[in-house]
């Protein structure tokens, strides 16, 4: 075990070199970082080349990005243009994206799972067409649909929620959010439990459960459930890292300033250093969700051993 | 009579229309009393250790008649509370594929002690006690340290050991076991049945084994019912049976096993294949593949004759039969 997450651990090294070397590259063909410095004016030109010197955006690409990463490795992600500090940026900014993604994963396991059981016992039935077909709906509209329509009735017209976060973002404020950016993978989990329920409902052991006179309750949450939740366990593990760079569509409708508010405008400003900054951690709290979904993997599944 | 089943039925509503799996299905079985219930597969014979033990699909499945008398009650008639009190407590079930059969993810001892703490109650701790008692019982080696191990560590003898374990944990009246060696080594299989039988002396329990191995059925059975297209075709003492049969589909199950002392010879077999339950022949269901067919036999559903006192045989022509 100790020597397969050593193993993981050392795999990740080339994936985080590689994709952080690709989003550098892409950032730099973006346009000149030192453009956006000047507002919507034109740069002075020799203003223009000291901010290059003093950036050191004069040196060769390669030559920028190893400085680049081997500041991040003693915790210098850079100073963004205006002059904040990217790490201030991202102490302010990853909190707020933490506590929405929890408020999302959370509906996700809650009701995804909920219905998908219930759906999944009952599968033909009204209660599971009625449902399937609300999943479909939800997975075919787009969350910007989704989220501006919530807050336009909810937070506009029936006034019971405030319309945009505060700051600082309480999780009672994150409710509606959190709804909205776990909607599409919401109604995945759904089908996912429902389809993984119905499949296992048949099985030898639940049915040696029932002749051992278990009460029903039991076989499906000692028995059904813990079986069927191990591909619905990958999903959400994944979805993690999905959910805490992707929140950018949420976060822009409820003005959260949180990782996808700082991303868009950083982008919309091209500020290099935030937009790198960002995505470098992104990518290594995606690979961190990995590493742990495989690791539950195993807890969920002892058939799966890992040496 | 510790289990009395009379004018069994069930069916299946599948898209094919209704499959009559079990078509009036009667038998008994006594304490201490070991019978053997025999047949190809598709007879019913699964199907009715279901209905018995309550674990059937519902829907599509569904008993449309009859009585399970279990000890005097008409399990039928019970509410499903009641009913879940009686599984695995009054009576138990060994199933075929313990390695499907026993959940995945869950070790032997919590599987094990489950029966415990849910039907008496038992601290988890008391419970994992008794589970390795029960391990120690069947004869698994090293028990203390195996009770954490999970099914799939478990060559197949030794799950199988495990599901007898299950079933044995609360001392029930009474073990169904379908086809319990089916699915292990030959070696194993007789391990496993002694095992079972040994048990089953020790605990005086009523042992229904449900399977289609005649050889198995001889060492151990003391009664025999034999099932064909979802009825019990004959009953009877195991060794009037072997002796001779009342039943033509009887006497055709035991030519077709191989035999030693007539080797080289072409082996017995039944001509045709078993009706498809959803459309089952009209009169006696054997009679396309009989041959001692007449007409009456393609009209007149047979009644079970009483042969002896002990023994019945749904046959018009059972006298013929008995006599060779």
């Amino acid at each position: 075990m100790g020597r397969y997450v050593l193993r993981r651990l050392v795999q990740m090294v080339p994936v985080f070199a590689g994709a952080t070397l690709l989003i550098f590259l892409m950032v730099n063909v973006m346009g000149d970082p030192v453009a956006g410095l000047c507002g919507d004016r034109q740069c002075d030109p020799a203003t223009a080349a000291r901010l290059r010197a003093e950036f050191g955006l004069d040196r060769p690409v390669w030559q920028q990005y190893l400085t680049y990463m081997g500041n991040v490795f003693t915790g210098d992600f850079g100073t963004a243009f205006n002059g904040q500090k990217v790490t201030e940026l991202m102490a302010t900014a990853f909190p707020v994206t933490l506590r929405l993604t929890i408020v999302a994963v959370l509906i996700e396991v809650v009701v995804g799972v909920t219905l998908g059981v219930v759906t999944g016992l009952r599968r033909g039935r009204p209660v599971d067409t009625g449902v399937l077909l609300l999943t479909l709906v939800v997975i075919s509209v787009p969350t910007f649909v989704t989220g501006l329509l919530l807050q336009l009735l909810l937070g506009v017209e029936w006034g019971w929620i405030r319309p945009s976060v505060s700051s600082a973002a309480p999780f009672g404020e994150l409710l509606l959010p959190g709804l909205v950016l776990a909607s599409v993978s919401l109604a995945y989990v759904t089908r996912l439990t429902r389809t993984s329920i119905a499949e296992n409902r048949r099985s030898d052991y639940v049915r040696t459960a029932v002749a051992k006179g278990l009460p029903r309750r039991r076989v499906v949450t000692r028995h059904l459930l813990r079986n069927s939740l191990i591909p619905v366990v990958t999903f959400i593990g994944a979805d993690i890292g999905f959910l805490m760079g992707g929140a950018i569509v949420t976060e822009r409708i409820f003005n959260i300033h949180g990782v996808g508010f700082q991303l868009y405008q950083g982008i919309l400003r091209q500020n290099t250093q935030t937009v790198v900054g960002f995505v470098t951690v992104l990518v290594l709290v995606f690979l961190l969700c990995n590493l742990v979904v495989d690791l539950l993997y195993a807890v969920l599944d002892p058939r799966i051993r890992y040496a | 009579m510790l289990l009395d089943v009379r004018d069994l039925h069930v069916e299946f509503r599948t898209r094919d229309g209704v499959a009559r799996a079990v078509n009036g299905v009667s038998f008994g079985v006594d304490a201490g009393e070991t019978l053997a219930v025999l047949g190809e597969s598709g007879s019913g014979k699964s199907v009715t250790a279901q209905a018995v033990m309550g674990i059937l699909d519902t829907p599509p499945g569904r008993v449309t008649g009859g009585e399970v008398l279990f000890q005097g009650r008409d399990l039928l008639k019970l509410k499903e509370e009641e009913r879940r009190r009686v599984r695995g407590a009054g009576m138990a079930m060994v199933f075929q594929d313990a390695l499907s059969s026993l959940n995945p993810v869950l070790t032997v001892g919590d599987q094990l002690g489950e029966m415990f703490t849910v039907h008496r109650g038992m601290s988890r701790k008391d419970a994992r006690a008794k589970a390795v008692e029960l391990m120690d019982q069947v004869r698994i080696p090293a028990a203390r340290e195996r009770v954490r191990q999970y099914p799939h560590q478990f060559s197949g003898g030794m799950r199988q050991r495990v599901m007898i374990a299950m079933a044995i944990a609360l001392e029930p009246a009474l073990i169904i076991a379908d086809e319990p060696t089916t699915a292990l080594d030959v070696t194993v299989q007789a391990q496993v049945m002694d095992l079972l039988a040994e048990l089953r002396r020790e605990y005086r329990m009523g042992l229904v084994l449900i399977t289609h191995d005649l050889g198995v059925v001889a060492d151990v059975a003391d009664r025999i019912a034999v099932m064909y297209a979802g009825r019990v075709v004959e009953s009877a003492p195991v060794d009037d049976i072997y002796k001779a049969p009342a039943h033509p589909y009887t006497r055709g199950l035991l030519d077709s096993v191989p035999r030693l002392d007539l080797k080289g010879r072409e082996l017995h077999a039944i001509r045709g294949l078993p009706p498809s339950l959803t459309d089952v022949p009209r009169g006696c269901a054997f009679h396309p593949r009989c041959p001692m067919a007449r007409d009456v036999c393609r009209t007149d559903v047979p009644a079970p004759h009483e042969v002896s006192a002990t023994r019945a045989a749904a046959c018009h022509f059972w006298k013929e039969c008995l006599n060779g």
